[in-house]
């Protein structure tokens, strides 16, 4: 080959290659989860398959917390009426709880606004939402920490990754919906990356020693961008406690056995 | 049943699945059932121990009441047995509201009224004698209402 069609060819693969059709520091969209597990880490919850493939790192106050939570979904589900989850009675999901289980098409979205200072996530569910701060603030130091559902957050990027941390949760709420249990001691960490422009991944790993023995990775969670939500009907899902206590009242309960009547 | 996790089956794929394209293609479509089961899952607290997800029963009733609201749409009905005794039942859909106008054929608040004769394939309680089940096939005054599918409803029979 002449070097000068050489040179061509060089110059074509170097300076030919398409840009990137997205931009890696924008996560702003409506994204459905697709991967299908429902909770931290990488247990299976499809039904007729919920036994745990990975076994949380309980601690033994963990362990006493985790067998009090009596989820309606995984190996130890019960049914509602003789359960305890805080989705029951239509208490804050909190994060993480709400990355891990309510995001799934066609159930509800989670919206990424990014604007200066803030990147703010917006859950379809309970229509919550929660910000986290990109102006550079530290986290509050363990003496000024207001306990919230959702927890403090702040974030920053490396290189392509946005990576959100956060303190101050309340233990109130579930990390998923198979009941496994944090305290307020709980750290997290989330780590999201643009895979492409219609692919968000998130991984988050918990550190909260009065619960787990060792930092907990969760598997990975996929989000696809939903450039449709627009033309879906979109109600307003609130989950109403006096609805909701009616349904557990008429229906649970007596599906479940406590038979409250109708 | 054993687990099913992801990584079980990544490990599984290449040895065992992809030998022809009959394989590739029986693969495809267990993984397609095995996220089809997901779908429902996702949508409903603990249907498959308040329920027994293999048996169904069938209804015969009139409505008294239908509740089109969150976490999921209840119908409350009267049924009729041979004796003329009546028993007040609870049924519940498995979709959600939203999800269900999102099928787009019609569901709404008006769908049935107080008097409403319903056709009802359902799944029984796991507690004897309970009178509340989990809607599977609905009639209402003879027309079929579709509990699944629709442009933007969950995928699948339930």
């Amino acid at each position: 080959m002449r070097p000068s069609i050489l040179l061509a060819v060089t110059a074509l693969s170097i300076f030919g290659q398409a840009k990137p059709d997205f931009d890696p520091h924008d996560l702003s969209g409506h994204w459905n989860r697709t991967s299908r597990f429902q909770t931290f880490s990488n247990v299976f919850s499809g039904q007729g398959a919920t036994q745990g493939t990975a076994e949380a790192p309980l601690t033994a106050a963990g362990k006493v917390r985790y067998e009090a939570n009596k989820p309606g979904y995984g190996p130890r589900a019960s049914p509602p009426a003789l359960g305890n989850d805080p989705m029951g009675t239509c208490d804050p999901l909190g994060i993480p709880r709400l990355l891990n289980t309510e995001v799934i098409s066609p159930h509800q979205t989670l919206e990424i606004v990014q604007v200066p200072g803030r990147m703010i996530q917006f859950f379809e569910w309970h229509h919550d939402w929660r910000e986290v701060f990109t102006d550079g603030r530290a986290l509050p130091a363990a003496d000024k920490i207001d306990f919230t559902w959702n927890g403090t957050s702040v974030g920053r990027w490396e290189d392509n990754v946005f990576v959100v941390d956060s303190i101050g949760f309340d233990d109130r709420t579930w990390l998923d919906k198979f009941g496994y249990p944090h305290s307020e001691e709980m750290r997290l960490q989330e780590r999201y990356r643009r895979v492409d422009k219609d692919t968000l991944e998130l991984t988050m790993t918990l550190t909260d020693p009065e619960t787990y023995s060792r930092p907990w990775v969760s598997d990975t969670k996929i989000f696809r961008i939903d450039r449709d939500k627009s033309k879906r009907w979109d109600e307003q899902i609130y989950c109403v406690p006096t609805e909701e206590y009616k349904f557990n009242q008429r229906v649970r309960d007596e599906a479940g056995g406590k038979g409250a009547g109708k | 049943m054993p687990t099913i996790g992801r990584i079980d089956v990544l490990q599984l794929r290449p040895r065992i699945y992809w030998r022809s394209m009959l394989n590739r293609r029986a693969f495809s479509l267990c993984i397609t059932a095995v996220f089809l089961s997901g779908v429902t899952a996702v949508a409903h607290h603990g249907s498959n121990v308040s329920y027994q997800l293999d048996k169904t029963i069938a209804l015969t009733g009139t409505v008294t009441e239908w509740e089109f609201v969150n976490p999921h749409p209840q119908i409350y009905f009267d049924v009729k047995n041979e004796s003329g005794e009546v028993a007040h039942w609870a049924a519940e859909l498995l979709p959600t509201p939203s999800m269900m106008k999102n099928m787009q054929v019609g569901w709404s608040r008006t769908t049935m009224k107080p008097g409403d004769q319903i056709q009802l394939v359902c799944n029984p309680s796991r507690v004897a004698g309970a009178k509340a089940c989990l809607a599977k096939e609905l009639q209402v005054n003879g027309k079929a209402w579709p509990l699944a599918g629709g442009p933007g409803g969950p995928k699948g029979k339930q």
